[in-house]
């Protein structure tokens, strides 16, 4: 069992939101997976902005949002 | 320990950004459209500056030059954007719940939550260049669902006085956070006390037109401070000519490890 809580980062350009925890099915990240693991090529799928661009947040969801979240 | 800072209108980042090339999917008005940004904050390719305030991460000022000048349509999410215009008109688009096509004037003024996705488009469509300041910050949750809200300023009829534009106040424009955005449009020789709501919360304060002394650091036209962590709540304002306008955002001071970092690399500046 990994003991690092899942992080949830914003993309400073847009808002797009990344959270280890659900991944980004769509977008070909399974759930689970760590920031740290994602190519430093990766780009915000949204607007392009560079993954150095993320910032670590620590802000809860809204009613319904990790669903909406998941799918995004 | 009390803290603040000065940034002084050359220090923020300047940039203009034409409608050419690919930036032409981004801005509008191609080919003879071009807007000029001063950000307070880092935002996009500048990035030598502070990082945010609490959880405002963009104060952009910003001039849409050119009919049919601004942003294209492109999505955002959870970010809480306010648009303040100034001069000239603003036509606003975004497909928040059913979408919102609105027009916005000097003095009007919005506050759009992205929360769970939604596009938007900034035009100015007139002839005449189009001045704004945009304000973004990270909301109280993730994923709300999108808001609009607009309302406008009278400064004919609100002069010489705090007017709370966005924020918890009677008929202020409701935004998801622990923010307030305030404007005093004033004269010369008049003195006002901005009084923060508790010790977590700090302000930042913009001098659009004109001058004022704040808490004692003289400010010019489009310098700004913060000030946080206080032991004294109250804030003076003294104003140095007519006419003067300042704008003062008010937020909880979120615990924010980026920010510290970069004030403890930056230490002595
Ligand atoms: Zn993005």
């Amino acid at each position: 069992m990994n003991p690092e809580p899942f992080m949830r980062l914003m993309c400073l350009g847009c808002g797009f939101s990344y959270d280890e925890a659900l991944g980004l099915p769509e977008h070909g990240l399974a759930p689970g997976t760590r920031w740290a693991d994602i190519p430093e090529t990766w780009v915000c799928p949204d607007c392009g902005t560079p993954k150095h661009m993320f910032e670590m947040v620590f802000i809860g969801y809204a009613e319904g949002g990790s669903d909406l979240a998941s799918a995004a | 320990m009390s803290k603040s800072f000065i940034i002084r209108d050359h220090e923020r980042g300047h940039d203009t950004i034409r409608s050419d090339g690919t930036r032409s999917s981004y801005i509008a008005g191609h080919p003879d459209g071009f807007v000029t940004r001063a950000s307070s904050f880092n935002f996009h390719d500048y990035q030598s500056g502070r990082p945010g305030f609490g959880p405002v991460r963009v104060f952009g000022d910003e001039i849409f030059h050119g009919a049919g000048c601004g942003y294209n349509m492109h999505p955002h999410h959870n970010f809480v954007i306010c648009a303040f215009v100034f001069e000239g008109q603003l036509t606003h688009i975004n497909t928040a719940g059913e979408g919102m096509v609105d027009q916005l004037r000097a003095g009007d003024y919005y506050v759009f939550s992205a929360g769970s996705g939604g596009k938007h488009s900034e035009l100015s469509v007139t002839s005449e260049d189009m001045h704004a300041i945009y304000l973004w910050l990270m909301p109280r949750q993730l994923f709300l669902p999108p808001t609009y809200h607009r309302a406008h300023f009278d400064y004919r009829r609100r002069r010489n006085t705090i007017v709370q534009l966005v924020g918890d106040a009677d008929t202020a424009l409701p935004i998801p956070q622990d923010l307030r955005v305030s404007r005093l449009m004033a004269d010369a020789g008049r003195s006002f006390t901005y009084t923060l709501r508790s010790r977590g919360h700090g302000a930042y304060i913009f001098v659009r037109e004109g001058s004022a002394t704040v808490d004692g650091v003289a400010l010019g036209r489009r310098d700004s401070a913060g000030f946080s962590d206080r032991d004294d709540p109250a804030i003076t304002i003294d104003i140095g000519e007519d006419d003067s306008d300042i704008i003062v955002v008010e937020t909880i001071m979120i615990d924010d490890d980026n920010i510290k970092a970069w004030e403890h690399d930056h230490a002595g500046h």
